[in-house]
């Protein structure tokens, strides 16, 4: 995915975080869904401003973690979301 | 990164019998336009927790039958004014939807928000739920039997789901019963042991078990029964509201003991098994935030269980 990209949350998605962990109610797939907590950093960032390079850059200054596995894990997460339709 | 916790059916299963599969028949805004006669002129007041329902239109056998099934939710004289008026009328129809095939399917309940109205409907009922007016229509395909119970009930239940959420509470798929004078909550979606607990808990008060209403309280949240039991689901001997010990997410287990549950994981234990104010275009957020505010309030675990009543003695720190 381009790093250049801009997500929006589904209108449709209700959401609450809890000491850093999200919990995500998409009735329209009857579906609840737990992040972890850094699932729940990426979830935060996503704006509808933020570019996918932001949001790496975000994370790698908050989490230790190497820039590759980031990457890795960053789109292998957003692909899920999309799928889920919690993001667009 | 991403945990589903599926969302439980609070619907039974239909069964085929000897039905062949047929078409459904959705009913559009002018079917719901279209006056229907009532089955007769009985009146009867509820009380369900909190809230007030009066049933209109009910024939004499119809009454009869409810008075009885009703007993400790029923308002001799009412209290105060309504919060839902249902009028009960005679669909004039065979059926709304079909089986879709030969074998069961789980109980179909399709909702959509019109100008003036929210509609549900299903196989024996279709209903209309006034938004500004405080009154409803339920259109049922016979005048009593077990599809009139389901019908009717299934509608009620809804209607309850709806109005208990604008009070801050919510209907919840799970069992409660009532020891030392505090109700224990046992949830999760249908086999996953509600009625078990509640059939080695009976020296209790069962308040339920299969939807409790939890309604928000000066100190936390109290837990009632409902009376639409649909024949099969047990029926309280007492509509009064007792203060949460916990709730209790049951898992069958060959073990038992239970594990604290917290934050997201708890919030969304909960609303998993919210049925009828999740479905399909209706907004989730009030329904998130009241659970919010239960589970803030009130210790949430998962109880692995199995079929005897050791589970007393864990969730009692015996």
């Amino acid at each position: 995915m381009d790093l250049t990209t801009v997500l929006t949350k589904s209108p449709d998605a209700a959401h609450r975080t809890y000491d850093g962990q999200a919990t995500i109610v998409l009735p329209s797939r009857a579906q609840v869904s737990v992040l972890n907590e850094i699932g729940s950093a990426i979830w935060e960032r996503i704006d509808g401003r933020r570019t996918l390079a932001e949001i790496l850059d975000g994370i790698l200054a908050e989490y230790d973690i190497t820039r590759e596995k980031a990457l890795g894990d960053l789109q292998a997460f957003v692909t899920d979301l999309k799928t889920q339709g919690m993001v667009s | 990164m991403l945990t589903h916790v599926s969302q439980g059916a609070v619907a039974d299963r239909m069964s085929g019998q000897d039905r062949p599969p047929g078409t459904d028949f959705n009913p559009d805004a002018a079917w719901f336009a279209e006056n229907r006669p009532a089955f007769g002129q009985g009146t009867l007041a509820l009380r369900v927790g909190p809230l007030r329902f009066a049933l209109e239109g009910l024939s004499s056998r119809q009454r009869d039958r409810l008075l009885s099934q009703y007993r400790p939710f029923l308002e001799e004289k009412a209290t105060g004014p309504a919060d839902l008026s249902v009028r009960l009328t005679r669909a004039g129809r065979e059926s709304f939807l079909q089986l879709q095939d030969a074998g069961t399917e789980v109980y179909r309940m399709p909702t959509r928000r019109d100008a003036d109205a929210r509609r549900w409907w299903s196989y024996e009922f279709a209903g209309s739920f006034a938004t500004d007016r405080r009154t409803a229509e339920l259109a049922l395909v016979e005048e009593e039997g077990p599809r009139f119970e389901r019908g009717s009930e299934n509608f009620l239940r809804a209607m309850t789901a709806g109005f208990i959420q604008a009070r801050g509470g919510m209907l919840l798929h799970g069992a409660a019963v009532v020891r030392g004078g505090r109700a224990y909550v046992f949830f999760g979606p249908s086999g996953s042991g509600k009625t078990t607990v509640t059939r080695f808990s009976q020296r209790d008060l069962v308040l339920s078990d299969d939807l409790t209403l939890l309604v928000p309280a000066p100190r936390g949240f109290q837990a009632a029964g409902i009376p639409f039991g649909m024949a099969h689901h047990h029926v309280p001997d007492s509509n009064e509201a007792f203060p949460i010990a916990g709730l209790h997410r049951l898992v069958q287990s060959s073990d038992v003991r239970r594990e604290r549950v917290a934050g997201a994981a708890a919030l969304a234990e909960v609303v998993a098994s919210l049925p009828f104010v999740l479905d399909g275009d209706v907004d989730p957020r009030p329904a998130v935030e009241n659970a919010a505010r239960l589970v803030a309030t009130t210790p949430l675990w998962r109880l692995h269980f199995r079929k005897d009543d050791a589970f007393w003695d864990v969730i009692e720190e015996r």
